[in-house]
Order: structure tokens, then C-alpha cells, then sequence
């Protein structure tokens, strides 16, 4: 157990490191209310990063997430400013994100183009047509849509049971389920899996689907903590989501990672901020820091594949 | 079989920069009907005055994705070297061209870094470049603060971004005498012809004893002193140098390689194509924001070119892609009827 998952205990032991030199030089970065902020505003991302897990590990990348997300809340909050009920606008972003999905999921897997530049192009193409179509505007929201109409403390308690209940039943399908193992079979061999009797082409375009339902969730979980949407919400989402799967272990080369990992992954980078504010570094810090992460989780990867 | 199968590849290849050709030419007909001015000299020289350094980029990443790679950091390294060159010349008092020259310098050694891991520690490039991607402008950010920004070149530099030499803006001509430089690496060199090979399979390469590591670090150091130089022009051209320099480049350039034939897998490509694909997106983006008589959504579409040049980029590579292998299918699922 130590030995297959030394990636994740790796991991593990850097945030747990992190949290405990912070415990002990900057203890305030343990008071509540802030602490809570903080880890609501981090959801959406880990919503998508359950998405993004998923196409990794069919070997597959999806860089338009972004723009899925900012096109999905765009969406939903149209619907929501029209008057509709919040349930309806949930349902209309998720299927804004779908159709985004099964659009790149047909053109992976059907036509078997490569996901890179699949998805580059319909980042490219809807982060355009949204910035056509709403001018960067921000779009205010009714009330009622802020905190679900009811206190804060209740609303992030729903955004985060909301999640985290997303991240349990994923990660429990993922290793228990016979569509949840294709996901790896796919990612580790597509042929041999085809010739197990799995369909590949199903699987990786059911994942690409997924990844835009996920990504329209996230981008209402984003939406109900604050009063207007922005347009351009999702800016930089995927590659954030993407760093913190290849960081908590998740195999670039499909069929391997979890999303135990992911979730670590995604607390140590998005806590570098926090930390450097923390510890009283200047913030402009972040980004290099993130990369420094990033290739240092590559690395390791490439060190322990070697020993092999 | 193998004989049929080579030559139905190069009649694609010849169609597909005879497309593009087609493209650029109805390009240039309704831009100029259209268009106020389009085909103006000035408007012409602005066309390419104003997107060399994407085309630069183009070129540089040629080479990489021919090999199998990609290099996501290009954009980000624009950044760093152009904050570089403006702390140089602004703060340690060197002369643009010594500054110049150090940010290309600079460029190599972060295209070193992406060489290192990619070729000789056989990471994924997409991974490793999404790390320097984050890196390069990470530390872009830090050297200035996140806020910083260097101005107040001397004249003589800012006349590469904004002078002209015989009637073609300087900088355009530094970007022929590139473009001729990667053209005669990729088609006439054992080395460049390399490229090909090591993507087409890096194993069948290394038995046929090319230094595959080697070659494939070369191809990410080029691409590294290349954003440095595009770097430099961008600077030279605004006038100013700023950790945002080059942010979005590196899919555009990445956009101009595809449009141009060339394989995301690697293996097949030209450099030609690569140029027209960029000479298409270029008068794309020039093009609409000419439109002044015309109307879109209740807008003038030059106040909206950028924002439509964009979609319309991103649509007309996913077409790109798509039209092989929809042709393929489409022709299987005939022969299969027939037999």
C-alpha cells in the first residue's frame, strides 16, 4: 500500500508540512471564517478537477474547460436573472456543459483527432464567442441566487457537501464500478481494452461528456458565491485543474491516478498563495512557484518510472 | 501497397497547402471588397508588422511539433525575456543590442530547461512545457513585481518595431531571413530532416543511429532563442516590456502549425505550410477589423474583429482536422457498401 501509493504519501507529506510550519509561524492563517472562505471558493475547481481526472486517465487532456466553465455560468445566469428557479438554471448549465462535451468527445473519438488540439481549438472558439456575446459585461443575479437565498454559512456548507459528495461518489465508481475501471482500461491500452470487450471510442467520448456536466456544476457552485457572474470566470481553470491532477499523481500517459491524489493536489497549489501571504512573501510569487510544482511532480514521476 | 499509400499522402499534402492557398486568396478577394483600404501598402505592411512575433512563434514551434512534441511555454517565455530585456536596458544601463542578445541568451537556457526534461529525462512535453508555461511568466511576474513595466527606449531600437527598411517594416525582415533559416534547417539539413523521422518513430530513428535526444533538445533550444527574439520585436514594437508580453501566443502559433498541415502527432509537415497557415490567420484578424461598413450583432464588425477573428480561427482549425478523417470514414463506409 506505502509502495503504490508513495506518490500520493509524497504529496501528502509536502501539504501536511506546509500546514504544520504555517500552524507554527502563522497561525492565523487557522482562523475560521477566513480558512472556510478559502476552502468554499476552492470547490468549483475540484468539481472539475473530478472532471479532468477522469479524461487523464483515458489519456486524453481537455483544455477548454475554462471556457466550458465561463460559458456554463454565462448560461445559468442568464436563466437565473430571467426569473427562473435556481434548479432550472443548475439544469441549463449542465446541459450547455454536455453539448460542449459531446462536441469534443465526437470529434476524439469518432473522428479520432487529438484532444490537445481539439480542445485547444474550442477553447479558442467559445471563449471568443462569449466574449462576442457578452462584451465581458458582468451580470448581476437576483437575490435569492447568492448563498442558495439563505445565510452564507449555509450556502458554502452546501457548496462543500455538494462537492465533496461529487469527489466521494466519483472516486468510490471509479474504483468499484465496471464503467469506472474501463476508464483505466481505456487510458492503459485502448486495444487491449477493445479486445476485453470494452467499447474505447464509448468511454473516452462518456468522459469528454462527463467533463462538460461537471464543468457546468462547477460553474454553478462558482456562481452562488458572489452576487454577479463574470463572463470570463473560468480564465485559466484548466490548466490550474490540469496541474493539480499531474501533482497529486494522476499519470499524463492515462490509466493511472486517483482522485485522493487530485484533492491533495489541488490543496497544495491552491494554498501557495495563501501561504506566501501568510509567511509575508510578496504574492507575485505564486505563479513560479506553481510551475517550480508542477516540474517537480513531473520529475519525480520520471525518476520512479526509471527505477522500475 | 506501400508505393500507393506514399504517393495518396503527398496528393493530400500538395492539397492541403493548395487549401490553404485557396483560403488566403478568398481571404484577400472579400477583405478587399469589403474592407476599407485593405490593400493599401500601409495596411499590407501593418498585416505583418503587427503579427510577426506570432509568426515567429510558428516557426519555432515547426521543428517541435514535427518531432512529436509541443511547447506550451513559448508565450510565457516572450514574458520573461522581455521583462529581462527591459531590466537590462533600464536598470543595469546595457545597450539594446547587448540586452537583445542576452534575452535571446535567456530564451536558450529556458528551452534548455524544456529540452532536459523532455529529451533527455523523457517527460511528457505537454506536461513539462505546462510547468514552464507557469514558470516563465511566474517569474516574468516576480522580476517585476507584478505590476512593473520598463518604457523609455531609446529611438534607434524602437525603430525595429515601428521603422521600415526599402518600404517592409524592420522586423519583417528579420522574420524572412528566419523563415529562410528553419526552411533550409527542416528541408535541406540531415538534421532537420530529422524531425520528421523522430516523429514518425523515435525508435526506427534511433536504430537508423540518429542521436534522437540530441536532435529533439535542439529543437526546443531553437524554439526558446526564437521567443526571444520575437520577444525583443514585440518590445521594440510597444515600446514597453511587461510580464504580460506574449500571453495567448503560444496557441496561436500552435493554431498557425496545425492550419498548416503540419501533424499534431508529428512525422508530416512542411515549413511552407506552417507560413501559409500563419499568413491566413493573420489577414484574418487584419481583414474584419477593416469591415467598418458592415454590421454584426448591432455592431460595426472592425469593433468586434478581434473577438470574430478569434472564433473564426478556432472553427476553421477544428474543419482543418476534421476533413481527413471525415473523407477517410466517409470513404470506407462507401467501399464497404461496394464490396
Amino acid at each position: 500500500m506505502m509502495r503504490k501509493y508513495s506518490r500520493e504519501f509524497t504529496v501528502a507529506g509536502a501539504l501536511a508540512l506546509l500546514f504544520i510550519s504555517l500552524g507554527i509561524f502563522a497561525p492565523n492563517f487557522y482562523e475560521a471564517q477566513p480558512l472556510l472562505s478559502r476552502f468554499t471558493s476552492q470547490m468549483p475547481a475540484l468539481v472539475a478537477a473530478i472532471g479532468i481526472t477522469l479524461v487523464i486517465i483515458t489519456r486524453q487532456i481537455d483544455i477548454s474547460i475554462g471556457a466550458q466553465f465561463s460559458m456554463c455560468a454565462v448560461v445559468a445566469g442568464i436563466v437565473a436573472a430571467a426569473g427562473m428557479p435556481l434548479g432550472v438554471a443548475v439544469l441549463a448549465a449542465i446541459g450547455t456543459g454536455i453539448v460542449m462535451g459531446a462536441f469534443n468527445g465526437l470529434l476524439v473519438a469518432w473522428l479520432g483527432l487529438p484532444s490537445i488540439v481539439v480542445t485547444l481549438a474550442t477553447m479558442v472558439t467559445w471563449n471568443e464567442a462569449l466574449r462576442l456575446w457578452q462584451q465581458g459585461r458582468l451580470m448581476p443575479l437576483p437575490d435569492g441566487i447568492q448563498w442558495f437565498g439563505i445565510s452564507q454559512a449555509a450556502g458554502q456548507g452546501i457548496v462543500i457537501g455538494a462537492s465533496v459528495t461529487l469527489l466521494l461518489a466519483f472516486a468510490w465508481a471509479m474504483k468499484n464500478l465496471a464503467t469506472g475501471r474501463y476508464v483505466y482500461a481505456t487510458g492503459t491500452d485502448a486495444e487491449a481494452a477493445r479486445l476485453a470487450g470494452i467499447n474505447p471510442k464509448l468511454t473516452t467520448f462518456g468522459v469528454f461528456v462527463l467533463m462538460g456536466a461537471l464543468a457546468g456544476i462547477a460553474a454553478v457552485l462558482n456562481m452562488v458565491q458572489s452576487p454577479q457572474v463574470q463572463p470570463n470566470a473560468g480564465d485559466g481553470l484548466e490548466l490550474k485543474v490540469i496541474a493539480a491532477a499531474v501533482v497529486g499523481g494522476v499519470a499524463i500517459t492515462g490509466g493511472r491516478g486517483n482522485l485522493w491524489g487530485v484533492l491533495l493536489g489541488l490543496l497544495l497549489l491552491a494554498n501557495v498563495n495563501p501561504a506566501l501571504t501568510h509567511f509575508h512573501q510578496p504574492p507575485y510569487w505564486e505563479r513560479a512557484i506553481q510551475g517550480l510544482v508542477i516540474l517537480l511532480a513531473v520529475v519525480a514521476d520520471g525518476l520512479r518510472r526509471g527505477k522500475k | 501497397m506501400s508505393d500507393t499509400k506514399s504517393i495518396s499522402l503527398k496528393s493530400i499534402l500538395a492539397r492541403h497547402e493548395v487549401v490553404l492557398l485557396l483560403v488566403i486568396a478568398v481571404e484577400i478577394v472579400l477583405f478587399s471588397t469589403l474592407g476599407r483600404r485593405f490593400l493599401d501598402s500601409t495596411n499590407v505592411s501593418n498585416i505583418f508588422r503587427h503579427s510577426v512575433e506570432i509568426g515567429l512563434l510558428a516557426l519555432a514551434m515547426t521543428p517541435v511539433i514535427l518531432t512529436g512534441g509541443i511547447d506550451l511555454s513559448v508565450g510565457s517565455m516572450m514574458g520573461l525575456c522581455a521583462v529581462s530585456f527591459g531590466m537590462l536596458v533600464n536598470e543595469a544601463g546595457l545597450s539594446p543590442m547587448v540586452a537583445g542578445l542576452i534575452a535571446i541568451a535567456i530564451g536558450i537556457a529556458g528551452g534548455g530547461l524544456n529540452a532536459l526534461l523532455i529529451a533527455r529525462m523523457k517527460l511528457p512535453p505537454l506536461i513539462v512545457t505546462l510547468g514552464t508555461f507557469s514558470l516563465f511568466r511566474g517569474l516574468a511576474e516576480a522580476l517585476t513585481r507584478g505590476s512593473k513595466s520598463y518604457s523609455g527606449f531609446s529611438k534607434s531600437f524602437l525603430e525595429l518595431g515601428n521603422g521600415e527598411v526599402a518600404g517592409v517594416p524592420t522586423q519583417v525582415w528579420i522574420f524572412l531571413v528566419v523563415a529562410a533559416g528553419v526552411y533550409l534547417l527542416v528541408h535541406h539539413t540531415t538534421f532537420g530532416r530529422s524531425f520528421r523521422a523522430i516523429g514518425y518513430s523515435p525508435e526506427g530513428s534511433r536504430y537508423a543511429g540518429i542521436p534522437v535526444p540530441r536532435n529533439i533538445s535542439l529543437t526546443y533550444i531553437l524554439a526558446g532563442a526564437i521567443s526571444g527574439l520575437a520577444a525583443v520585436i514585440l518590445v521594440a514594437r510597444l515600446g514597453e516590456a511587461r510580464a504580460n508580453a506574449g500571453i495567448g501566443y503560444e496557441l496561436l502559433a500552435i493554431t498557425a502549425v496545425v492550419l498548416g498541415g503540419t501533424s499534431i502527432f508529428g512525422g508530416s509537415g512542411t515549413v511552407c505550410g506552417t507560413l501559409l497557415g500563419y499568413i491566413a490567420v493573420a489577414i484574418l484578424g487584419n481583414g474584419l477589423s477593416r469591415i467598418t461598413a458592415y454590421q454584426l450583432f448591432d455592431q460595426p464588425i472592425a469593433s468586434i474583429a478581434r473577438e470574430l477573428s478569434g472564433m473564426l480561427t478556432g472553427l476553421l482549425l477544428i474543419v482543418a482536422l476534421a476533413v481527413t478523417p471525415l473523407a477517410r470514414i466517409l470513404a470506407t463506409r462507401r467501399s464497404r457498401r461496394q464490396h
